[in-house]
């Protein structure tokens, strides 16, 4: 596209969004700007969704539409996410949007990626899925799109089970974590089985970028995102979104819960390109992994004392944050203004961290 | 809500439709001023919040003009005040409390620097007027605000010059004459305010002459008589009480000659420290203090604690003054009518049947020390003379917090009894001036401030970056004098590295957490329509009252309350 086409599609959008313009020149939006529409940042997930109190797969989509800007556009696997934005006949979504299967959203990406390629346009699609659609049912879908190399930013919002349909077990719920099918009781201790470990299977395809993020570090997240928007080819994003309805935790707690997660290391932020670790968000002092369970319901019974099997799981999961640490080195040395204390750091005006 | 028809060809209706505030049922989210704490406890009735927050986006002259909305002596205050603040700052919790004091007493020297203007207008000429008995820091500071609310101030001082106690028993190691020269200086000099020096009440003027002339009258005379001092009826013939020690010292620069040997000063305030560091300084072979208080310790209970400038305790230590706390002097031991020696005994504060404390004497617990001179600084009393009618024995003991005695008559400072300290005597001022604006226009009393508290429990501590507080340079105990200033000052810089550590108790940092964790877009960034002096609005509409803003509010601005729909 040339400069000017570039402009040009620039300015229609600012005056469908109702934003200011950016030169005298340009033309006016038709009306004045709502208090909302004259936020200053993109609203491409709007209010009015479905999803619960508190739901960090909202907060998470919405930062990511955020970080991700107005010219894009989404393909969404079945699940939460496309259930609560698009009750007909109302969708929450500001940009093209198209729901696909459960399993194929990473191949109708590929297919509007090709189209738009065809067309010789620059617009960029993003695929969305929960974890159900993407570590399981969509696992060959997504295997494929990056194998063969398409312009997409796949953006998998963990909330590590399935929970549209009722909180079932998935590939990515956490050893000893209690679902409707991984019950806790006299047999076993919550889901027996370890989380896959999808970001490594990602690296192994040799794309140019994938990452882990949680809602918890909104600006790293966002951060990331818009790397991610800039690099031309597949790139993968996950996203640690506490679910209270399915973790069991208050609506409140949800970035509460996700700082723990990260803090604790078994939710570890890392950064990998081309199947290399490139960074990681130094934990300033690990959390035990307790501190992290105890909010949730969904690890209650690590907490009964009268059980001989929970202090038992509670060491289990502790090893695994552990090794996490070890693993990707997480151990942070000294004060870092972007480690997992000071990343969340504030001052009168906005986020300290990134400022002189 | 927009219909749309299976088949018919449309646009998507948009989820702004559908709004989902009503899906609150508990809770809502609300923005709650609260007070910070350091407002809390200060006496003077500063909002320290309120001018940290300004000097945080670096507006220092602005910072200043808030500051002295209550105060208008920071330079003054920022170097004597036991400053309570820095004992309630929630910030103790995280990695210690804000050195409120040193960036109180930048400001106040910045603004005389800069030659800022106090915000007041000339009053109008025919403004009503009010006297005022006594230029000490009450007298001063009810004369500006009276200026600042819009009346006239004629100040009677019975001394030669302005400024009371500052000027006559703090030395110059703590307040140096220039710094409070310029403050005052600049106050007598507004519009509106007229000083008469040299008027002693009952020999040139009466309280009944003032109540004549003027609109209204408030008395601001300090505790200038020492409260009587005897060991069991016993006094030595060379007494020497402290205050009037520490008087002669600054009007001389000479102590007695006895002052040379073993001295002993009894008492527990800022006056008993200042004459052993003093006593200690020109020569005494030792100095110890006998506090019936006891000494800051992790069990020292606030009541118990002896009531003086933190730091200042520290220096003296520093500079060899030994304390004795939970003691008195039991007995003089007398040779003719000079004092050879005390008998010193312990005691502590206890309950009695009645709840109220006392004072036990340990018995058994008596020792006898061979001292020179006996300093007691016990306190002083207000100079009985002219006042009669108005004194409640030693004091004014008025029984409301304006200070009112009569129709249009107020006490303020140390004189009404319950007060101590520079600042409770400035806060006096303007608590006084504002009850004669609201008397004057026909009202009862000012509306009180009815706002909630903000504890340490109620921040949410993880989005705070640690930050040490800023470290102050002191004279070295071998180069401290009777003159040079002890405590130095701080730099631009450091003011305003040491105003970022304010974490803004209960009040919004506009930090956007709220903005950016909002799942639903329920929170609008704003500042037009933004009522209540923060950045944000709730959008009702959309809001699920989820709680999650409230829960990541750093400062405790936003809470939950109870859903009302």
């Amino acid at each position: 596209m040339a400069k000017s086409d570039t402009s040009k599609r620039l300015s229609e959008l600012r005056m469908k969004h109702g934003r200011p313009p950016a030169s005298p020149s340009e033309p006016k939006a038709e009306r004045a700007a709502t208090l909302r529409e004259a936020q200053p940042r993109f609203r491409g997930l709007e209010s009015g969704h479905r999803a619960c109190q508190g739901c960090g797969e909202a907060l998470a989509a919405r930062l990511v539409m955020e970080g991700a800007g107005p010219d894009v556009m989404v393909a969404n696997a079945t699940g939460c996410l496309e259930v609560f934005t698009t009750p007909w006949p109302q969708s929450a979504w500001r940009v093209p949007w198209i729901h696909s299967l459960f399993e194929n959203s990473a191949a109708v990406a590929s297919g509007m990626e090709s189209a738009m390629k065809a067309k010789g346009k620059h617009t960029k699609v993003l695929s969305f899925g929960g974890d159900g659609g993407t570590y399981d049912i969509g696992f060959q879908a997504l295997s494929g799109m990056l194998e063969r190399h398409h312009n997409v930013l796949y953006v998998t919002y963990d909330n590590e089970a399935y929970m549209n349909t009722g909180i079932q077990r998935s590939s990515s719920t956490p050893h000893a974590a209690s679902t409707t099918t991984s019950p806790a009781g006299k047999e076993r201790m919550g889901k027996r089985h370890l989380k896959k470990d999808l970001l490594s299977i990602i690296a192994a395809h040799h794309i140019p970028y994938a990452a882990s993020a949680s809602v918890a570090y909104p600006g790293d997240l966002q951060r990331k995102v818009r790397y991610a928007m800039g690099v031309e080819g597949p790139t993968f994003l996950v996203i640690h979104s506490p679910c209270p309805l399915g973790w069991k935790h208050d609506s409140a707690m949800t970035i509460e819960v996700a700082r723990r997660g990260v803090q604790c290391g078994l939710f570890p932020l890392v950064e990998l390109e081309r199947g290399a670790l490139t960074n990681i968000m130094p934990i300033r002092e690990p959390r035990p992994v307790a501190d992290y369970l105890e909010l949730q319901g969904r690890f209650a019974h690590l907490f009964n004392k009268n059980d001989y099997r929970a202090q038992e799981e509670l060491d289990h999961l502790q090893a695994l944050a552990d090794h996490n640490i070890e693993t990707y080195g997480l151990r942070g040395e000294g004060l870092d203004p972007v480690d997992s204390t000071g990343a969340g750091h504030v001052r009168r005006g906005g986020p300290l961290a990134g400022r002189s | 809500m927009v219909q749309i028809t299976r088949g018919q060809w449309a646009g998507a209706g948009t989820s702004l439709d559908f709004k989902t505030g009503s899906w609150r049922s508990t809770q809502r989210p609300v923005h709650i001023h609260a007070k910070a704490p350091c407002h809390v406890s200060c006496p003077a009735g500063e909002d320290q919040q309120a001018w940290f927050a300004l000097l945080q986006e670096h507006r220092a002259e602005e910072a200043w003009a808030s500051l002295v909305n209550a105060n208008p002596m920071p330079g003054v205050t920022g170097r004597v005040c036991p400053h309570p603040c820095e004992t309630a700052c929630n910030r103790v919790q995280v990695d210690g409390a804000l050195a409120i004091h040193n960036v109180e007493r930048w400001l106040g020297d910045e603004a005389v620097r800069l030659g800022w203007d106090y915000p007041v207008v000339a009053p109008a000429d025919n403004a009503p007027t009010v006297a005022i008995v006594g230029a000490g820091p009450g007298g001063l500071s009810a004369a500006y605000h009276c200026v600042r609310l819009g009346l006239k101030a004629e100040i009677f001082e019975a001394l030669p010059e302005a400024g009371g106690l500052l000027r006559s028993a703090l030395p110059p190691t703590r307040l140096p004459r220039a710094a409070l020269d310029r403050e005052i200086d600049r106050i007598i000099a507004l519009p509106g305010i007229t000083l008469n020096l040299r008027q002693r009440l009952g020999r040139d003027i009466t309280i009944d002459s003032l109540r004549e002339r003027f609109d209204a009258v408030l008395l601001s005379p300090g505790c200038e008589l020492p409260k009587p001092w005897s060991v069991k009826g016993a006094v030595p013939a060379d007494l020497h009480e402290g205050l009037q020690l520490l008087r002669d010292f600054m009007d001389h620069g000479a102590l007695p000659d006895n002052a040379k040997g073993d001295v002993i000063v009894h008492g527990g305030g800022n006056t008993a420290m200042d004459i052993c560091r003093i006593v200690k300084r020109s020569g005494a072979k030792s100095v110890t203090l006998i506090t019936a208080s006891g000494l800051p310790g992790p069990n020292t209970a606030p009541d118990d604690l002896i009531n003086v400038v933190p730091r200042e305790l520290e220096e003296a230590r520093e500079e060899g003054i030994e304390i004795i706390d939970h003691a008195t002097v039991s007995r003089l031991i007398m040779k003719g009518s000079r004092v050879t020696g005390v008998e010193i005994i312990s005691l502590k504060k206890e309950s009695g049947k009645d709840g109220r404390k006392r004072r036990v004497e340990f018995e058994g617990t008596e020792r006898v020390v061979s001292v020179d001179m006996v300093v007691p600084c016990v306190g002083e009393q207000v100079e009985p003379e002219a006042f009669e009618g108005y004194l409640d024995g030693a004091y004014f003991w008025p029984d409301n917090i304006y200070g009112r005695m009569a129709p249009r008559v107020f006490a303020i400072g140390d004189a009404r009894g319950s007060r101590g300290t520079v600042a409770a005597a400035i806060g006096d001022g303007r608590l006084a001036a504002e009850a004669v604006v609201a008397e004057l226009a026909g009202e009862i009393d000012p509306p009180a401030d009815a706002r909630p508290t903000m504890e340490a429990d109620g921040l949410n501590t993880a989005y705070y970056a640690n930050a040490d507080r800023t470290r102050v340079l002191k004279l070295a105990v071998s180069e401290r004098t009777f003159e040079a200033e002890i405590e130095g000052a701080i730099s631009r810089t450091e003011a305003l590295a040491e105003a970022q550590r304010c974490l803004s108790c209960g009040n919004c940092l506009a930090c956007d957490n709220c903005w950016t964790m909002c799942p639903d877009n329920a929170v609008i960034k704003t500042t037009e329509l933004a009522t209540d002096g923060s950045h944000y609005v709730f959008d009702y509409d959309f809001c699920k009252g989820c709680g999650l803003c409230t829960q990541e509010c750093p400062t405790g601005y936003i809470q939950s309350v109870a859903e009302t729909n």
